[in-house]
């Protein structure tokens, strides 16, 4: 405790670096890993080998063949989606020991960890050695292997992991940067082509790179490898630049914000068979749910139901709203319209409702116009919650707008469109004044030819036309005479004849 | 002490006669009831209140799909700001006809469905929803019982809009809740639109049908052996010349 105090004082940051360099193997959750040659892949070239493989000649870098033919190797492709994901998992347990998590992967090399800022976190824990041991031993009881890496700043920390020194707690910057100056400047994996250059030029570890700086202006460096690599090795060693007050202008510290899941459980006194009996649990539950996205202003588009039984058996109702919500009443009518459309699987002992996903409802946009009235508004909304109840009870496909296409022949000349989606209604002078029926049939139906004239259920009379309607001449070539043809009992027909084939067809009806 | 009780139930029938869905005969005297413009002065004048009604069902029976509802409901379609919302159309309404009727296709949406639970249920959440100012749905194949009618009509009554139920022919025969009852039929020269049941008018003698003209754009040459007889007063060549333009315009077809 006073070892603490009397080093490390208030202000300066202390950082300690979990480098998960087994990660890619570790995610995939193979079994007996450790006793076979396993390689992870990545665009065809090797990532990561264990050391079965290691012992075969496997090398990073080679490419997929060669290494199945040195060790006969199980080769898995990298899943970088299950490493966030650990990663994440594993920020969310380590926010128990500080608030202050960053995450760290190289873009060049698959080495990935977390960073974590304990300078605040001392008092609490009793000292850097108690924190460490704690952390150290929440990770030995997950399935990581992890190494530490103990410094003044987070790049220091990151860095040290690849040399990893006991922590006693009596460190100072200097030390650190002591430590620091004797590591091999391949390890700025983030900047492989300065390495080359720098090793061209006769360097070998960070303290060639602090004793040119020390030497010569810091500018000299910046002028020969760039701003950002500059930039890297000042963040390294924590070395102020221009101002005078650097700590004034510190870089704020990264503040871990754990991913909230929404999650109630009603357990029942006696098991529930009729869907009905479960309307006001469910209820219930939604309005929970509607307290909590108002309160902190999120609104939700995906909850789960989850239905349990007394042997465990389970069953997952997802519900999705077209428009994010923060009010229950249209995930309640989209529960029971899901709810209607099946039967229970068996009698409910227990009900969940789960929501993972919610979004600030401020990231909403709007559409600002002061001409309409609040009644608009309102009639949008309701409008949006009637569409939403009717997608999920019919289907996405089921609901649609029309929109007209710049195409010659009417099957091709309109389309059917989403909700969302805005309709084009500029038509062609050439379409303006000409006659258009009001339905189209799907597909056009043929006519019957007889002695007396053209039949479709009825004896036809042409009136009006004909109206030449070709193809363009890219497209398969047609060409079309359009008639009003009136049937006998006075209904006007849209047909025409196909030049081509010499037929008559029925394409619409005037309605 | 006697007055109160009778003070009581008069207030209670006043409410009663206040409520639009008691029928009182052949009164007129009724409570008016918020309307919408047909576009057609005759049909107007034959409605109650002079216009289609909202906020209740109107059936029209028709043979077919070919009886002129767009002709009917054209002028109150353009007219409407809301959305119109087509249930279960027998065909895809084509958008150039739309588009030269001046109806906002970007308000026009179609809903399609399978089975007659569906159509009901997205019956009564679009008659129900503030938004849905026109709503034309077709009951084609499974007919709907009084019940399943009386289901719609209840639904029209929540909502804002204009509600209009397509029904064939035979459902004239039955009998049914909707507060507007017309059916359509198209001659040579007209639609005739022939209004079988109004809430609060007794329809006791068959009224004449009200005749809504069809577009003269539709009615194109006389037939064939009217030609010589169209132009009176034309020259035969004159008569001639146009009945062998008529002619080779058919023939091209064979």
């Amino acid at each position: 405790m006073n070892s603490a105090r009397h080093y490390y004082r208030p202000g300066s940051r202390l950082w300690l670096a979990l480098r998960f360099s087994h990660l890619p193997l570790e995610v995939c959750q193979l079994e007996d890993a450790a006793n076979k040659p396993i390689v992870i892949i990545e665009k065809q070239r090797v990532i990561y080998l264990n050391k079965c493989a290691y012992a075969a000649g496997v090398r990073y870098g080679v490419d997929i063949t060669t290494a199945q033919l040195l060790s006969q190797c199980e080769t898995h492709p990298r899943d970088k989606q299950k490493e966030v994901t650990a990663l994440n998992e594993l920020s969310a347990q380590l926010y128990q020991f500080t608030p202050y998590i960053e995450t760290y992967i190289c873009q060049h090399v698959p080495q990935s960890g977390l960073l974590l800022e304990i300078s605040t976190c001392l008092k609490l824990f009793s000292g850097v050695r108690a924190l460490v041991a704690q952390i150290v031993h929440y990770l030995q009881s997950t399935a990581y292997t992890c190494e530490y890496g103990f410094a003044h700043s987070a790049k220091g920390a990151w860095l040290l992991s690849f040399q990893p020194t006991e922590i006693t707690g009596d460190e100072t910057k200097e030390i650190f940067c002591e430590r620091l100056k004797n590591l091999p400047i391949q390890l700025l994996h983030d900047f492989p082509a300065v390495i080359d250059a720098l090793k061209k030029t006769g360097f070998a570890t960070l303290g060639d790179i602090t004793r040119q700086i020390e030497a010569q202006k810091i500018s000299s460096i910046k002028k020969r490898f760039g701003v950002a690599f500059t930039q890297t090795i000042c963040d390294i060693f924590a070395i102020e630049q221009d101002l005078q007050q650097r700590s004034l202008f510190d870089k704020p510290l990264t503040v871990y914000q754990p991913l909230e899941v929404f999650s109630e459980n009603i357990q029942f006194d006696y098991p529930i068979s009729q869907s009905d009996q479960l309307h006001y649990p469910i209820e219930h539950l939604l309005q929970n749910l509607s307290q909590y996205l108002r309160k902190r202003q999120f609104a939700c588009q995906h909850i789960e139901w989850q239905f349990s039984d007394i042997y465990h058996n389970q069953f997952l109702l997802p519900v999705h709203s077209d428009s994010e919500e923060s009010h229950w009443q249209l995930l309640y009518d989209l529960t029971l319209i899901q709810l209607d459309n099946r039967e229970l699987p068996f009698a409910v002992d227990s009900l969940t409702l789960t929501c993972r996903d919610a979004s600030l409802v401020q990231h909403q946009s709007q559409t600002l116009a002061f001409d309409h009235s609040r009644k608009s508004r309102s009639g949008a909304r309701s409008f949006a919650i009637t569409m939403a109840k009717l997608k999920a009870r019919l289907g996405d496909a089921a609901i649609y707008k029309l929109s007209y296409r710049d195409a010659l022949l009417p099957e091709t000349s309109q389309a059917t469109i989403a909700l969302h989606e805005a309709a084009n209604q500029q038509l062609p002078d050439i379409h303006k004044k000409a006659l258009r029926p009001t339905w189209l049939l799907p597909a056009p139906a043929i006519i019957e030819e007889r002695k007396q004239g053209l039949y479709w259920r009825g004896p036809l009379t042409l009136v009006v036309g004909p109206e030449r309607i070709r193809s363009s001449w890219w497209e398969t070539p047609s060409a079309r005479d359009y008639f009003i043809a009136q049937r006998h009992d006075h209904v006007r027909l849209w047909v025409f004849l196909d030049l081509h084939i010499k037929t008559w067809h029925v394409h619409g009806i005037f309605g | 002490m006697n007055s109160t009780p009778t003070d009581t139930s008069d207030t209670r029938l006043e409410q009663l006669l206040k409520r639009s869905d008691i029928w009182r005969g052949n009164s007129r005297a009724l409570v008016p009831q918020p309307t919408l413009d047909t576009g057609y002065t005759e049909l107007n004048a034959s409605l109650l209140n002079g216009g289609w009604p909202t906020r209740s069902l109107v059936e029209v029976c028709q043979r077919g799909l070919q009886q002129q509802e767009w002709l009917l409901f054209s002028p109150v379609l353009k007219a409407v700001k809301g959305y119109i919302v087509l249930l279960n159309p027998p065909a895809l309404p084509f958008c150039q006809a739309l588009i030269q009727a001046d109806i906002d296709l970007e308000r026009v949406i179609i809903v399609e469905v399978a089975n007659k639970a569906d159509f009901l249920a997205s019956f009564v959440e679009l008659a129900r929803s503030e938004s849905c100012e026109a709503l034309l749905a077709w009951q084609q194949h499974q007919a709907l019982s009084y019940t399943e009618l009386r289901k719609c009509l209840l639904a029209s009554n929540e909502g804002s809009g204009l509600c209009a139920l397509l029904r064939p022919e035979s459902a004239q025969q039955q009998s049914s809740p909707a507060s507007l009852r017309l059916s359509t039929e198209i001659t040579a020269t007209a639609v005739q639109v022939n209004i079988f049941k109004q809430k609060g008018i007794l329809q006791q003698h068959k009224s004449a049908p009200i005749a809504l003209p069809l577009p003269t754009a539709w009615k194109g040459l006389l037939p064939y052996h009217l030609l010589d007889q169209a132009i009176p007063g034309h020259s035969d060549a004159a008569g001639k010349r146009k009945k062998l333009a008529s002619i080779s315009s058919i023939k091209r077809g064979k």
